[in-house]
């Protein structure tokens, strides 16, 4: 394994964290803020 | 309409445009559902509209409208005062512009990809072209995109700025992710070159996945187009024009000129063009597109004809009664319409999976790539190599993925299944009707007019042994008696004797007496006529009949003696005789592995005889009607799911009880608000048929919705190469889009089986 390799996974580990945040967490606060207001 | 001060709810049915997927779908819904004011709201799909209901003093169709509308789709407020006939021409209509419009984009994509893909082959020697083809390639496929993919990119984005995903997501993502990787291979082919890489160049691809999916909505519409053609069948069934009797003319006038309390003539083979009355003449009416029932009807002066219905025989002239939107076919339009959109309970599976399941995608071909870069790195080539065969498996793994099957299963079932049900004279007001029917455990019938056919009828004459009057002349006195109460069995006698031609005698004097029977003079006779009780009471022994007054009263009939001139002269039964076809649908309903139950207001021995009689197993008698209710929960308290058969008009609180209302009885019964289903023909097969379809269709929805579910577990691993290493299967992008465009339509083609359902 060499450092191109851990790059491409860290990348990866971090797009995924980022789609997870975006499609759940951030619009579960989207719908929330909706909601109350 | 009276109003309701409390809690006042109005509902309004919002055309929504855009929606392509079941997330689509349940992105209004939520949308919908979180406005406030909103107490209910359905998006149906293939209806593309959203129905909803409302507080308006919280909120108004206005805003409604802009809440669909900022979820990036397109709504517009209801038009007001459309009939329901216009209202489905207009879908129509615009249905055929989009299929005519997607059908064009389809064609003209998949030409422009076998171009894109030839091109390159053909003109491989020359050097110029070779080195211009890439330029020439990216404009193509900018402009397919631009023009036949363009809905695929607004959808998307539309959906990512409000943090949800959809299908298009997952095309969006796919092609624009071979584009952009194509585009920089065009103008820096240098830096793939220097890392020891063919710049592949994946435009073709790009405009192939766009024409596949394209494709795959071609057939989708189609499909839908043809779920509803039941509805359309019924929309086509309005008469054009009418005629009317002015004076001493007859006219002819559009249909929506008619008004209430015109005289129409309608001749033989002709279309009866509104619901009415008959004033003179008869026919056979041939009601079969309504109810199902094969058989003409025979009507005569005083019956109800329907609109839309076809006049077989005579000419007759008959008074117009309910027109436009009130008639008994806008409101079979209306009722199969608002069925039609509506969402059976199953769907909710599909839509929680669909909105979970894109983002889940999108992380599953982040991460295909990543392990496909490091095994292949690993082998020893290429970080650049790694990178581009990684990439076509993550994008095949975005593109196979589409969970358009899962939005299709249960709408396309639900509406073909309610087309299908109507082609029977059985109406299903929606999905979760549908649903609920095919897990009921127990029918509870109710007897008078449902197993039976709620007319009384003379069944049998008995004269006294030794009396000097013959039966006609027994049934000519009493009927004449008879001819002034209102009583159903009154009703029953005269109508007996009439039928005998049975001139009536008039009546010196009558008297009523509740709950006995009745007194007069007729002629020179004096006549008393009613149950034993009454005889008692004049002391008029009924022991000479008793052998066979204990017979029929055995086998449910109601037995009324006749006493003249204080002598027992005989006695006439009456009984409410079975319908022909009730025992067959009973003996059916229990091969079905249902519980029969009968409620009846009548005595316990009447109701045994009839029960017997008509092969039910479980007979509650002498219930009122407030204790039909009682008897439904009861059985609902035992675990049974229970479907309540009844006219409908007598029995709305029974029907509303029951799990499954099923109101008999034709066009009155549509406007029965207390039933889920209703039986335009007074016969119980109808009630095993729609028990029959409800299964059917559940086990389509079950079958639909596992299939789409299996394409996708299956399809993208096989996309992300697990296959790879032990067989060397791969897809590319292209063959996933293929595959991707063959569940759906597999899945709508399923559905449309259901149309040619037997029944019976």
């Amino acid at each position: 394994m060499t450092l191109v390799d851990w790059v491409v996974i860290a990348g990866a580990a971090a797009a995924i964290g980022v789609v997870n945040w975006y499609f759940f967490i951030a619009s579960r606060g989207h719908a929330k803020m909706r909601h109350e207001h | 309409m009276i109003d309701t001060p409390i809690a006042a709810r109005e509902s309004i049915r919002i055309p929504v445009t855009g929606m392509t997927c079941a997330a689509c779908q349940a992105r209004v819904q939520s949308a919908l559902a979180r406005e406030p004011g909103v107490s209910n709201a359905s998006v149906n799909l293939m209806m593309e509209s959203a129905a909803v209901t409302f507080d308006p003093a919280v909120t108004n169709a206005d805003r409604i409208v802009a809440a669909v509308r900022a979820t990036g789709y397109g709504a517009e407020l209801p038009a007001t005062d459309t009939s329901p006939f216009l209202e489905q021409e207009a879908r129509d209509r615009s249905q055929r512009t989009e299929l005519r419009v997607m059908t064009s984009k389809a064609i003209m994509s998949f030409a422009i990809g076998a171009l894109a893909m030839l091109v390159p082959m053909l003109t491989m020697r020359s050097a110029a072209f070779t080195s211009a083809l890439p330029y020439l390639l990216l404009v193509l496929t900018a402009s397919v995109m631009a023009w036949a993919g363009r809905h695929f990119y607004v959808n998307a984005w539309n959906a990512l700025k409000h943090h949800s995903a959809d299908m298009d997501t997952l095309i969006a993502a796919g092609t624009g992710a071979a584009f952009l990787y194509s585009v920089v291979a065009t103008f820096a082919p240098g830096f793939f070159v220097s890392h020891g890489v063919a710049p592949n160049l994946y435009y073709e691809a790009v405009i192939i996945i766009i024409a596949l999916v394209l494709t795959g909505n071609v057939f989708e519409a189609r499909a839908k187009r043809s779920t509803s053609t039941a509805l359309r069948s019924l929309v086509e069934l309005q008469p054009v024009s009418a005629r009317v009797v002015r004076g001493e003319q007859e006219v002819d006038v559009p249909v929506a000129s008619v008004i209430p309390g015109d005289v129409l003539l309608v001749r033989a083979g002709e279309r009866i063009p509104v619901d009415g009355e008959i004033v003179s003449g008869a026919s056979a009416i041939d009601e079969s597109m309504l109810t199902g029932e094969s058989m003409p009807v025979e009507k005569g002066a005083g019956d109800r004809v329907i609109g839309a219905t076809i006049n077989r025989t005579g000419a007759f002239r008959y008074r117009a009664t309910t027109l436009g939107a009130d008639s008994t076919l806008a409101r079979i339009v209306r009722l199969m319409r608002d069925a039609q959109s509506s969402r059976a309970p199953i769907q909710a599976l599909a839509d929680r999976v669909s909105e979970i399941f894109v983002p889940v995608v999108i992380s599953l071909s982040i991460a295909t790539f990543a392990i496909w870069f490091v095994a292949i790195h690993l082998s020893g080539a290429l970080p650049a190599t790694a990178a581009v065969r990684a990439f076509a498996a993550a994008v095949a793994v975005l593109i196979i993925a589409c969970p358009c099957a899962m939005g299709l299963a249960v709408p396309t079932a639900v509406m073909v299944a309610t087309g299908r049900g109507a082609e029977y004279g059985i109406l299903i007001k929606g999905g979760e009707a549908l649903q609920r029917t095919g897990d009921l455990t127990t029918v509870v019938l109710d007897k008078t007019g449902t197993i039976t056919e709620g007319v009384p009828t003379v069944t049998d004459v008995i004269v006294s042994p030794g009396s000097a009057r013959d039966a006609d002349e027994l049934l000519r006195l009493v009927a004449s008696l008879e001819s002034e109460s209102a009583h159903p069995l009154a009703a029953a006698i005269v109508k007996h004797a009439e039928a005998r031609g049975l001139v009536r005698e008039s009546i010196q004097s009558s008297e009523l007496i509740v709950g006995r029977g009745v007194t007069g003079v007729v002629g020179t006779s004096a006549l008393a006529v009613g149950n034993a009780a009454l005889m008692a009471d004049w002391s008029v022994s009924t022991a000479p009949l008793a052998v066979q007054a204990g017979a029929l009263a055995g086998n449910g009939k109601t037995v009324v003696y006749v006493t003249i001139d204080g002598a027992l002269a005989g006695a006439l039964a009456i009984a409410d005789p079975i319908r022909a076809t009730s025992r067959d649908a009973i003996a059916r309903l229990r091969t079905m592995g249902l519980a029969v139950v009968m409620l009846t207001g009548d005595d316990e021995r009447t109701a045994q005889a009839i029960a017997r009689d008509a092969g039910v197993e479980r007979v509650v008698a002498g219930v009122r009607p407030e204790g039909k209710v009682a008897e439904i929960a009861r059985l609902q308290r035992e675990g049974a799911v229970v479907a309540m058969v009844g006219d409908g008009i007598n029995d709305a609180p029974a029907l509303a009880q029951a799990d499954i209302g099923m109101a008999m009885g034709g066009g009155a019964a549509i406007a029965t608000e207390a039933a889920e289903i209703v039986l335009m023909r007074s016969d119980l097969t109808a009630v095993t048929q729609a028990i029959a379809l409800s299964r059917r269709t559940m086990r389509t929805m079950k079958q639909n919705l596992f299939w789409a579910f299996i394409y996708n577990v299956i399809g993208i691993p096989i996309a992300a190469g697990v296959l790879y290493p032990a067989f060397g299967v791969l897809l590319t992008p292209v063959i996933a889009s293929a595959a991707m465009a063959f569940s759906s339509v597999s899945v709508v083609a399923n559905s449309l089986r259901l149309k040619r359902a037997r029944l019976s």
